[in-house]
């Protein structure tokens, strides 16, 4: 009865999590996936289109989209005077900084005209963990922190650090990704519009000084000293059919540069060209040398703004209008590739300089060829004038940390503490023989302290403390990102799991999946300690396993929840994070049991309960990464031993919790959580039938009780035995 | 000079019309006097008509095509590699072509209205074009002949383009940076304005390496002043050479010549400028301006007219201020100190080419069969004493064909010299010209010929009178396009043909037809335009900067009515006048975007013109209409563009 009870339990909580799942959760407030007009790219007045007045309070009309990158003045009428009262910016004017789901959190951000910010309201995002799991509330929790703070500022997610001017915000836990994505956004948001109108200072870079030898150069020594630079974007890139010839291949060069300049114009054209812009400004050249896609395209004969190339350098974001282009009419350098589509570029702003690096951006669609759905999707290369070319070589440049840099630097400590961790663990389990030695049967300690230490940590520092409990969407993620577009940066936001993840993979292949499930998973080590304690306070009795004959069917139940949840990603993310929730990790570590709505926290606290009676119900049958993790484990590299008599021995099957030891004796080490407790059996010449049938027959033979060698055996007395059994 | 025999490789074996021609003008050339130029001409309008069947006209521009690698057809989005900038005739406007494709890409309208743009229309334009004291326009109608540009170094430099109009005697300027004309000069007491060039060097100060000064040829002789007096005795008609100044387009001055110019040219060291002559013999009627055996090509020393002008040395004419120099022979018989010299040419010469190597100009001869070649450098030893006759400055003087009028060159010692009457183009060569001048009767000069459809006028090779020229191909101005068409009536459109010279024969390109009716044209590497894209705001004093400050400004019945445009609205929705107010209107085009212009059109007011981004342009006119009158963008703005209209409310 029991066991069918359990059975009846676990389905009924799936059924549960299934259903509470569902879409409808998604209420009409949620900005995940919001349908957007597509005007709020281009269309001049952006607040025809956007809530401005949310996000500004007090402008009654908005001006057009202004500046470079754009934004909007908003004015209030004041004794019928329009007085200025802020500004608005789109953040995906400024920039496309994605978030966890690989897409922008697109936010519409208000400003005083002081430089704080007003208001800020998420137009739309992606991200699966705020639709399930961390309500949305909490985004706009986080974005509120933003609040009259200034857009100079140095604002970080973690401790503000008065003695270096640093801000700091409380991130949401367990969505660390999108908090700090969404600081980027906010501070290059701000800062782009505070430069412009003022409020902050623009960036000066002192100008480079040319080095001119008034050496005549050919295309391939440009191409070698990288003076000209090519980007190049393949078909599949933006989600067309794969192919041999480029969606687009352009070249690019900075004029300003003598040697450079006149190579590719010839001495007039150069001599001409600098005549024609201004001090400060500088000129660069594209040429299309193949593809059929046009970095031109038509969006600057309405707007007067080419939208398909900009240059980045720093935080400066330079785009061309319509009068910073003119006409290259050929290359004049020996070698130059002929050319299907040409432009001289002019930045108009001394920000920019040519002795420091900047990037080409070309800015593209990617279709997704499903849903037909485009997304913005940018291509870029770093420019730099070699050492060669400047006087004095190139400058020193200090780059801003990477987010994910200063989340490694300002986590140092903890990623130390939990790398250290990671190797005991796999040090004590390399050094497994030695412990399983000094146990017996009756007394295990020897493994289990370093075993029962490793789940109280992985519990409450890995699990609780650090959040860093793995989960099923990060193998789907990396599914995806294999398959689209792998950022490394986006895995290396969070050095917990980034770290915990390498420890897996090694370890899967090493020894299997069961020192992660068996030792340091928090879910699971919670599970089973929660098995551990039961039998310790006295419920022994009512704890249980199902019979193998059951427990040999439904094991394969996991197996089918991660394909299940593999096909569904295929068709949607958003459906398949959602569905992941059949993970109750999040209720239980990242979010809290109290903080969530009932169904996932009588799911979790239902799984909970049930591993006091039975060891590690949800390990066992539904978890979907210890099922993607066991595939693996099939070809770890080193086993569990086994001696001959095992075949008919069922000595530690009776004793393995896992199940894993089927009727022939043969471990599944898909199953095994790596126990050892039929390893500590294996040298206990107590415990071990056929080891202490031989020990009783030297004792009554009085021959001496020789060392256990490795396979399991006293080392014979006799070393020529023919009848040694094998190893 | 009717000694001079053709050209052994005249002869050419094709037993054709071209032979038969020849022979027949031979014919006729040897019969002297003035009946030579006409007998030829009557022969020659006989007989082309029925040859040109047997030349297979239709066939011919696709297997010539074939036969040149020159690209002609730019695919989409492609760019021509030359600027044509064409003159427009007696349309009054001058034009500009991309090359080789023959596209027109834009109109200028200059001494004629135009009512797509405004010119003529708009106060701007009206003061450029000049006005009478009623504020209507001087003059409604021009012809533009020849056009050239300002040079630097010896080539051009894209800043100005020159034209002249024949009818009423004015120069013209356009803008290189807008393609707009920003100027025109009347010039005193002239008539049949015909030939102008720029100089290419300044003849006074040696560091200056550009264009100053324009020169402009006058072909019909009138009394001085023409005020009513001499009418019935054209002994004593004369004409003027005049200079202009580049810059403020003011004429410096001015020099009295014997006998008519037709074209002008001007030396690549800057000393020179020269102007062929017909009618030395000062008749008033045709038969008499062709009596003289001998025209002339009349160099004018410019350095010693300003020397001149300085010492006082100068006359005024009637109510004119230009200082007028004598440069007739009569007054200058020392060549020492002559301020011209009158090269002789053989019968009413028309054009005169400098070489780019700077070495010699070319006279063609028109009536006579030849061109002659001048050594510029013998013209100044003339002057400065070393050389006694001036005829000798001429070292060749060869037969080249029935009709010569205009040459120009590719830069590897070619000339190419449209013969009028044999409807053909000839190349040849100067250097073996002028062997064969010196008595090599076996240097061949003539390398080719080719057949233009049909009469061609001028014509001009990519930079060829630039020292840059690039001998890559040329246009030629045909006259008369006769069958090259469909039919559209009696008026035919003028045949302008391209023509590949890269190799030693020509080759024809092209046929495009021209809205007549283009005189000259020169085609300049299109590296060498530097063009603006949207105006300036602040280069019209009574731009409106901020759609705030439009309104209508009343005083008294002076109504100024300022409005701005922004795509796709003006920023007046309506404005108030009364009946018989003065309204001056002042629209600026506020949008900044390239290519974003817009119209404004007043219905029944007859008033349409074009503002281009960032420019003012104002019209002036009485409210005599009461009513409502929606003024409009004619100009294609906007998704909005029809939505983009005001209202003008005119009270009773």
């Amino acid at each position: 009865m029991k066991p069918l009870s359990a059975l009846r339990g676990i389905a009924m909580a799936a059924l549960l999590a299934a259903t509470t799942l569902l879409p409808a959760q998604v209420s009409a407030q949620s900005a995940y996936e919001a349908n957007l007009p597509p005007e709020i790219n281009t269309s001049p007045a952006l607040c025809d289109y956007v809530p401005c007045k949310e996000v500004l309070p007090g402008a009654t009309s908005f001006s057009e989209r202004k500046g470079q990158p754009p934004y909007v003045e908003g004015y209030a009428e004041e004794n019928g005077q329009r007085k200025l009262v802020g500004y608005v910016v789109l953040s995906t004017d400024v920039t496309d900084t994605p978030a966890y789901s690989g897409k922008p959190v697109i936010t519409l951000i208000g400003l005083t005209p002081q430089g704080n910010f007003a208001g800020i309201k998420i137009l739309k995002h992606s991200e699966p963990i705020l639709l399930l799991g961390i309500p949305e509330s909490a985004l706009v929790k986080f974005n509120n922190q933003y609040l009259g703070k200034f857009v100079g500022a140095n604002i970080e997610i973690g401790r503000s650090r008065p003695e270096e001017e640093i801000i700091g915000l409380d991130a949401i836990s367990g969505a660390t990704v999108t908090v700090i994505a969404q600081n980027q956004v906010m501070m290059m948001s701000g800062a782009a519009v505070g430069r412009q109108v003022g409020i902050l200072e623009k960036t000066v870079r002192p100008q480079a000084r040319f080095v001119d030898s008034g050496r005549k150069l050919d295309w391939a020594t440009m191409v070698k000293e990288g003076v000209v630079q090519r980007l190049t974007v393949m078909p599949e890139q933006v989600g067309l059919e794969r192919g041999k010839d480029p969606f687009i291949d352009l070249w690019y060069g900075y004029l300003n540069h003598p040697e450079v300049g006149r190579a590719i114009m010839g001495e007039t054209g150069w001599r001409d060209l600098m005549a024609r812009i201004k001090e400060g400004e500088h000129a660069l050249f594209v040429i299309r040398t193949a593809g059929r896609e046009s970095f031109k395209g038509s969006g600057f004969v309405r707007g007067g703004i080419y939208d398909r190339v900009q240059l980045r350098q720093g935080q400066d974001v330079f785009t061309f209008r319509d009068l910073d282009y003119y006409n290259l009419y050929g290359i004049s350098a020996p070698g130059a590739p002929s050319f299907t589509e040409s432009a001289i570029f002019i930045v108009r702003s001394s920000s920019f300089s040519g002795a420091f690096p900047w990037k080409f951006i070309f800015l593209g669609n990617r279709i997704d060829r499903e849903t037909g759905a485009r997304t913005f999707i940018n291509f870029d290369r770093e420019y730099w004038l070699p050492d060669a070319y400047i006087e004095g070589g190139r400058p020193e440049v200090k780059k801003p940390d990477a987010p994910w840099v200063r989340v490694w630097k300002t986590r140092a400590l903890e990623i130390v503490l939990f790398s250290a961790l990671l190797v005991a663990v796999a040090v004590v389990y390399a050094k497994r023989d030695e412990l399983t030695r000094r146990s017996t049967r009756k007394n295990k300690w020897p493994v289990n302290a370093f075993k029962y230490s490793a789940w109280i940590i992985s519990i409450g520092f890995v699990g609780f403390g650090l959040l860093a409990q793995p989960s099923i969407t990060q193998v789907l993620t990396w599914f995806h990102s294999l398959l689209f577009k792998w950022e490394w940066e986006l895995f290396l936001t969070d050095p917990f799991i980034f770290l915990f993840w390498i420890f897996i993979i090694v370890t899967v292949f090493v020894w299997g999946r069961g020192l992660f499930c068996g030792w340091l998973c928090p879910f699971g080590s919670l599970s089973e300690l929660l098995y551990k304690v039961g039998g310790a306070i006295g419920l022994k009795r009512f704890q249980f396993a199902l019979p193998m004959k059951w427990h040999n069917r439904l094991k394969w139940v996991k197996y089918a929840v991660f394909f299940g949840l593999l096909a569904v990603s295929m068709f949607s993310m958003g459906l398949a994070e959602k569905l992941a929730e059949v993970e109750p990790f999040k209720t239980t570590f990242l979010v809290g049991l109290f903080n969530r709505s009932w169904p996932y926290t009588l799911f979790a606290a239902g799984l909970l309960g049930l591993s006091i009676f039975m060891e590690r119900p949800f390990c066992k049958y539904l978890c979907p990464l210890g099922a993607s993790l066991a595939m693996p484990s099939t070809f770890r590299w080193f086993g569990l031993r086994r001696k001959q008599e095992c075949d008919s021995c069922k000595a530690c099957a009776v004793g393995c919790g896992s199940l894993a030891i089927d009727e022939k004796g043969r471990i599944d080490h898909r199953e095994c959580m790596l126990c050892l407790d039929c390893m500590v059996l294996y040298t206990d010449d107590h415990a071990c039938p056929p080891l202490a049938q031989e020990r009783k027959r030297r004792t009554k033979d009085g021959l001496p009780l020789t060392p256990i060698g490795k396979d399991g055996y006293y080392i014979p007395i006799k070393p020529v035995a023919p009848a040694a059994p094998r190893a | 000079m009717n000694d001079a025999k053709m050209n052994p490789v005249e002869a050419m074996p094709d037993p054709s019309r071209r032979k038969f021609l020849n022979t027949a003008a031979l014919a006729g050339l040897a019969g002297a006097g003035m009946s030579v130029g006409l007998s030829a001409c009557n022969k020659e309008t006989a007989p082309a008509p029925a040859a040109a069947p047997a030349a297979a006209p239709a066939a011919a521009p696709a297997a010539a095509h074939a036969a040149s690698g020159l690209k002609l057809h730019m695919a989409p989005g492609e760019l021509d590699t030359y600027y044509g900038i064409w003159s427009g005739g007696h349309s009054g406007e001058c034009r500009v072509l991309g090359l080789p494709s023959g596209r027109e890409i834009k109109r200028v309208p200059t001494f004629n209205i135009d009512c797509m743009s405004g010119w003529g229309i708009t106060n701007e334009s009206k003061k450029v074009i000049g006005t009478r004291a009623d504020g209507q326009l001087k003059y409604k109608t021009g012809d533009t002949h020849h056009i050239h540009g300002s040079y630097t170094d010896g080539t051009y430099d894209g800043k100005y383009f020159w034209v002249n109009d024949k009818i009423h005697g004015r120069l013209g300027r356009i803008r290189g940076d807008v393609f707009e004309c920003d100027a025109i000069t009347e010039i005193p007491n002239i008539q049949g304005f015909h030939g102008i060039f720029s100089d290419k060097r300044d003849p006074v100060d040696k560091a200056i390496n550009h264009t100053t000064r324009v020169f402009c040829g006058n072909e019909f002789h009138i009394p001085q002043p023409n005020d009513g007096r001499d009418l019935d005795d054209p002994t004593k008609y004369f004409c003027l050479f005049t200079c202009v100044d580049a810059e403020t387009m003011e004429v410096r001055w001015q020099c009295k010549v014997d006998g008519n110019m037709d074209l002008v040219a001007t030396s690549y060291d800057g000393r020179f400028a020269a102007a062929n002559q017909y009618n030395t013999e000062g008749g008033a009627r045709y038969e008499d301006m062709m009596s003289a055996e001998m025209d002339a090509c009349v160099f004018f020393d410019v350095a010693r007219i300003e020397k001149a002008i300085k010492d006082g040395k100068s006359f005024t004419v009637g109510t004119s201020k230009v200082p007028v120099v004598d440069g007739t022979k009569a007054a200058n018989p020392d060549p020492k100190t002559a301020l011209t010299a009158y090269v002789p040419v053989p019968k009413n010469p028309h054009g005169v080419n400098a070489s780019p190597d700077g070495k010699y100009m070319i006279c063609s001869g028109k009536l006579s069969p030849t061109c002659t070649v001048i050594e510029v450098a013998k013209v100044a030893d003339f002057l400065d004493g070393k050389l006694d006759d001036i005829r000798k400055s001429v070292v060749a003087e060869v037969e080249v064909g029935l009709g010569p009028l205009h040459t120009t060159y590719d830069g590897r010692g070619n000339a190419f010299t449209t013969l009028f009457l044999d409807s053909q183009i000839v190349k040849w060569n100067i250097d073996a010209a002028i062997k064969f001048h010196n008595g090599d009767k076996a240097a061949q000069y003539v390398v080719d010929r080719i057949d233009v459809h049909y009469q061609p006028g001028h014509i001009s090779a990519d930079m060829g009178e630039t020292k840059e020229a690039s001998g890559q191909f040329l246009a030629v101005g045909c006259k008369f396009s006769k069958d090259r068409f469909l039919p559209v009536g009696p008026m035919h459109p003028e045949n302008e043909q391209l023509i590949d010279i890269r190799g030693e024969k020509m080759v024809l390109l092209a046929d495009h037809p021209v809205h007549p009716e283009p005189h000259d044209f020169i085609i300049v590497k299109r590296e060498l335009i530097k063009t603006r894209q949207v105006g300036v705001l602040d280069a019209h004093p009574l731009a409106i900067k901020d759609a705030k400050e439009s309104g209508v400004f009343r005083d008294g019945n002076k109504v100024t009515v300022r409005i701005a445009s922004q795509a796709p609205a003006y920023s007046l929705r309506e404005f108030e006048l009364k009946v018989g107010d003065e309204v001056t209107l002042i629209l600026t085009n506020l949008d900044k975007v390239e290519d974003l212009s817009h119209g404004f059109a007043i219905p029944k007011y007859d008033i349409n013109f074009v503002v281009n981004p960032l420019e003012t342009k104002s019209v002036t006119f009485k409210a005599d209409k009461p009513g409502v009158f929606w003024c409009y963008c004619t100009h294609f703005c906007h998704a909005l563009h029809l939505e983009m209209r005001t209202r003008m409310l005119v009270r009773p």
